[in-house]
């Protein structure tokens, strides 16, 4: 059975949670970017970008071992998480009035990205949570695996 | 006493504490996952009802008319660690009821109980060597 495994795990989240923050971090550089898309001869805004994870459940060599062996009963704990898709939100853009803007059609109106500066400061703090807690359960697979290296 | 139960013991409480860390950290992973079920792994409630058997306070022993009949119930089983779903837990909107709190808690709790394990597994060995040292030094 290996400690190391629970640092992947750990590890796994660290890089989903990494790549939350840069997308949030995207979201919020580009929440007033008009010009994020060619579309039919017009600009489209840029529209707001959200990360899916999944539990990653697909069965390790170690898995089959341990199931064989018959070191552990029961069903078997997962691998972590992993990002599975980095889809768009279909929230429609928000319309601003601004006639004097160059993307502003002809009433007068400008479509500005479906970006929530709110929410994505809400997901930030969460995302920077979630990797404070991973950082914590490293922190704890690598001294306990020290631990094991005392025995003598 | 190379071979003693003791270290058989304490080899399998460290495996349980390891799958058990395991678990933890995989829920902590998926903190965030939509639909996310947690677990934890129970171990010591097991070993507790073989070391019972073994002390011959089984819940589930066989009357033996002769010392060499073969021990009914779960006398010198093999306590395996089991993972379960996480019981009596809140569940949040996104349907992941992964508690945080308790997480961090149960982590810190069994690092703490590895840690312990490691000195009386080193103690164990410390033992044997002043045995074949011969207590000299």
């Amino acid at each position: 059975m290996s400690l190391f495994q629970g640092i992947n795990t750990s590890a796994s989240a660290l890089t989903a949670n990494r790549l939350r923050l840069d997308t949030i971090a995207s979201n919020i550089a580009q929440a007033e970017t008009t010009r994020a898309n060619f579309v039919d001869g017009a600009w489209q805004p840029y529209r707001r970008k959200m990360v899916e994870l999944s539990p990653q459940t697909n069965g390790t060599f170690d898995n089959f071992l341990q199931a064989a062996v018959g070191t552990v009963s029961g069903s078997q704990g997962g691998q972590g998480v992993k990002v599975t898709a980095i889809q768009e939100d279909n929230t429609p853009f928000k319309r601003v009035f601004d006639p004097s803007h160059p993307d502003a059609d002809q009433d007068g109106y400008l479509l500005m990205p479906n970006v929530d500066p709110m929410k994505e400061m809400v997901d930030m703090i969460s995302a920077s949570r979630s990797y404070e807690a991973n950082v914590t359960a490293l922190n704890a697979s690598k001294s306990m695996m020290l631990k094991a290296l005392e025995i003598k | 006493m190379l071979d003693s139960y003791h270290l058989q013991v304490l080899e399998r409480s460290l495996d349980a504490a390891t799958l058990r860390h395991r678990t933890i950290a995989n829920n902590l992973a998926n903190i965030d996952t939509p639909q996310f079920k947690s677990q934890q792994v129970i171990f010591e409630s097991f070993l507790q009802d073989e070391l019972d058997a073994r002390a011959g306070n089984g819940k589930l022993e066989a009357y033996r008319t002769n010392q060499r009949h073969i021990p009914f119930g779960n006398a010198g089983g093999v306590a395996v660690p089991q993972i379960v779903s996480n019981p009596n837990n809140f569940i949040q909107n996104s349907g992941n009821d992964v508690d945080l709190e308790a997480e961090t808690t149960e982590l810190a709790k069994n690092q703490i109980w590895y840690s312990g394990l490691t000195q009386l597994t080193a103690g164990h060995f410390q033992k044997l060597r002043s045995v074949i040292e011969g207590g000299g030094k």
